[in-house]
């Protein structure tokens, strides 16, 4: 059963990744005839196994390539909110003094902001492109990094081994690198999972608002939107998007508690 | 800390949520309406904001629809674009068409019991004129002065044979009325069928019948007009009978509401053709045979047949058949491969892309399709969907090569379209040709309605073939009501008129 959630994942990245070589997909060609046909159907280009849109394009395809675009999207954000939070967070819980206020503080104000709503700001703001959407994201995702990293450093810089290090003369960097940062990695990769889940959904989000991802791209929650109007007579459009994102959310989460359960912060001593 | 993650992802799943439940809604359950015996809700698409005909939303969908129930005109346009008199009887022009003369209706009263004269009638002119709202522009200098209380002069400072067209979206309040009045348009008093009972801006309006109103009170008790702006909520709201009447319904929701027993469902001609100008200051479009070429590329037949099957028609002339001023051209045919060989003959640089704006979601497919064609003969499009405020702007500025348009005309006159946004001076889509010019200037200015038929069909026929844009589809509005409402009347501007209806059993 602790299996499960690999086994999902691993085929959400196989499919991720293989899907597009095998299946071929371009937003802009419609085909008008085809719009709007059930799971199953047989249209101009071959057999829609879940269907087509309201403009005759293979819902299939859509899938595929919005799990691409999703897990793409999910890594980069989870990667860049990581770095910028872990770097605050430990030079705030290592370093303290004003550094420390100034950042916590900060991080407190940041907090108290409806993330949704910075993201919404920041998305709609600029043109439509990717790397608008992994940075609208990354802008409140690195909050939740830098708390944990910054609790942790907070706790690590007064054990014995790192006042020894600091009697040794080690430089102060070095202690962080060395010293410090090793022990983030199980809370941090613990996190980074739920927070993949939540960058996957928030990115879904705004695309369904139609501020996220420019129209050329590929993504569930664009493709979620479009079918909204046909929720009654063509339900797959949205449906079976819909139903990947949850199950992919749904699997990370799991994911996400038993690696906290294994090493998140109550298994640090 | 990890609660406050899952508030996060609640929050987002909240965002996707809308759509899930407009979906399970389900609309046998609903039953009977929310009003009383004789009242009837309408559900809205554009907000009210205001009930200020001449203030600066006054051209404004919202505001346009309440001033037609709360105030007369002098003419109004009958549902096959025709005009009738409204407070004026009998209206006549000068031999130069620069002069204006209405005579008025006797007996007509405002809601609180005054007679309608000629001076409130000028007065709401002169209002108009100072208020600098979009409707004003209609009358650059224009004065009007009442040279009785039974007669009004409209003096123009050139020739303007389509007055009475533009009259069609103006509205007289008493004389009183200061030019900024906010108290007074929060409960005005007008002579439309209607007086408003409660207002609150941007959500309802609830209307009342004028007892004063000269053709007769409305029979229906009360009128509600509730903004909301989802599709699904509207048809949803229209099937529980929650609300009673729905216009502006797509084709592919328009089965299911014929499908509906409780409903009457009407399609009616409106005014409003797609247009897609054509950019010709752009040194790529600069060629009337490039356009004509681009517009040969799409299969605008197949895409209005698979997705306007009964709202749309491939139109014939730029302007739709209910406008004065409409002739017929010659439909352009699609011929990918003619399109092709002549943009390769025009020397058409193929690795340059299009720009193609629009605003509106309700026209992405319709664009897409459009792109994907030009796509089919190696015309690269970037297709833009914007913002309406910075689609406009941009739209102004000539900042695109392509533009989508739905252009209604709201005066039933092609002086409004034709006349307004193609001369040279206009500077809308880059396109300028002096003879078309005089065309036009002549049409404008003709008393002769037979004349400045032909002037605006031969103008057509020069827009029409140096493609200053293509002129896919004349639009028609679908209207679905419940079966309890009897003598509704579909309009086809959008903006229809409740006072005839009536509550059947009431």
């Amino acid at each position: 059963m602790r299996r499960i959630p690999y086994l999902v994942l691993a085929l959400y990245a196989l499919v991720g990744g293989l899907g597009p070589l095998l299946i071929e997909y371009d937003p802009v060609p419609t085909s008008l005839p085809d719009r709007l046909r059930p799971p199953g159907s047989d249209v101009s280009y071959g057999t829609a196994w879940l269907g087509t849109d309201a403009l005759g394009r293979d819902v299939l395809a859509q899938v595929v390539y919005g799990a691409r675009t999703s897990v793409i999207i999910g890594i980069c954000t989870v990667a860049l909110a990581c770095l910028i939070g872990v770097a605050v967070g430990t030079a705030a819980g290592y370093f303290r003094g004003w550094l420390d206020t100034v950042l916590a503080r900060g991080i407190d104000i940041l907090l108290a902001f409806p993330a949704i709503l910075l993201t919404i700001v920041i998305a709609g703001a600029f043109e439509r492109s990717v790397l608008l959407v992994v940075t609208a994201l990354s802008a409140t995702a690195w909050i939740s990094f830098a708390r944990v990293t910054r609790g942790i450093a907070l706790s690590l810089r007064e054990r014995p081994w790192v006042d020894a290090a600091r009697v040794l003369g080690v430089p102060r960097p070095a202690i962080l690198v060395r010293h410090i940062l090793p022990f983030t990695i199980g809370p941090v990769v613990a996190l980074a999972t739920l927070e993949f889940a939540l960058v996957v959904l928030a990115e879904a989000g705004l695309s369904f608002l139609g501020i996220g991802l420019p129209n050329s791209a590929v993504s569930w929650g664009q493709t979620i939107a479009n079918g909204k109007q046909y929720l009654e007579t063509a339900w797959w459009i949205s449906a079976l998007p819909g139903i990947a994102l949850s199950v992919l959310i749904v699997n990370i989460g799991i994911l996400g508690d038993q690696l906290t359960a294994r090493y998140g912060r109550g298994h640090l001593r | 800390m990890f609660r406050a993650l899952r508030s996060r992802a609640l929050t987002a799943m909240i965002i996707l949520a809308p759509a899930a439940l407009a979906g399970c809604t389900d609309a046998s359950t609903g039953s009977g309406s929310g009003s009383g015996s004789g009242e009837i809700t309408v559900a809205g698409t554009y907000p009210i904001e205001s009930l200020d005909p001449h203030g600066p939303q006054g051209g404004g969908t919202g505001t346009q629809l309440a001033a037609r129930e709360l105030f007369s005109r002098l003419v109004r346009p009958k549902a096959d674009g025709t005009l009738e008199g409204d407070l004026a009887t009998a209206w006549k022009p000068d031999a130069t068409a620069t002069q204006w003369t209405f005579t008025l209706r006797e007996g007509v009263k405002f809601s609180d019991g005054k007679a309608v004269t000629g001076a409130d009638v000028a007065a709401s002119f002169k209002r108009l004129i100072d208020n600098k709202g979009t409707n004003a522009a209609n009358f650059p200098g224009y004065t009007m002065t009442a040279t009785s209380d039974s007669e009004v002069v409209l003096k123009a400072t050139k020739p303007d044979a389509a007055v009475p067209g533009k009259l069609a979206t103006f509205y007289v309040v008493p004389a009183s009325v200061a030019t900024t009045d906010a108290a007074f348009f929060q409960k005005p008093v007008g002579s439309g069928p209607f007086t408003v009972e409660k207002f609150t801006p941007s959500q309802t309006l609830t209307l009342v019948p004028n007892k004063n109103y000269y053709a007769g009170a409305p029979k229906v008790t009360r009128v509600t007009i509730r903004k909301m702006p989802e599709l699904a909520a509207r048809l949803t709201a229209l099937r529980t009978g929650e609300a009673d009447v729905v216009w502006g319904i797509p084709d592919d929701q328009l089965g299911q509401m014929q499908s509906d027993s409780k409903l009457t469902v009407e399609t009616v001609p409106s005014t409003a053709v797609f247009t897609m100008w054509f950019n010709s200051s752009t040194p790529a479009l600069r060629e009337a045979a490039v356009r004509r070429a681009l517009w040969q590329a799409v299969d605008f037949q197949t895409i209005v047949k698979q997705l306007y099957p009964q709202t749309g028609g491939l139109a014939d002339a730029p302007v739709s058949p209910i406008t004065l001023g409409y002739v017929a051209q010659q439909p352009v045919t699609y011929d990918p491969n003619a399109a092709k060989a002549a943009l390769t003959a025009a020397g058409f640089d193929f690795s340059k892309k299009l720009r193609l704006q629009f605003a509106n979601a309700e026209f992405r497919q319709f664009n897409q399709a459009v792109v994907s064609d030009l796509a089919k003969i190696g015309v690269q499009v970037d297709l833009l969907e914007k913002e309406q405020a910075v689609f406009t702007k941009d739209l102004l500025a000539l900042n695109w090569d392509i533009n989508f348009q739905q252009l209604s005309n709201p005066t039933f006159d092609a002086a409004n379209t034709l006349g307004r946004l193609y001369p040279c001076a206009a500077k809308r889509n880059g396109y300028c040709n002096p003879q078309l010019d005089q065309l036009l200037s002549a049409a404008g200015s003709s008393p002769d309605q037979a004349e400045r038929v032909k002037l605006y069909g031969q103008a057509s026929q020069i827009i029409w073939q140096d493609a200053v844009g293509m002129f896919p589809m004349a639009v028609k509005y679908a209207y679905a009501w419940n079966k309890r409402l009897e003598g509704f009347t579909p309009d086809p501007n959008g903006l229809p008129d409740f006072s005839t209806a009536q509550v059947r059993g009431s």
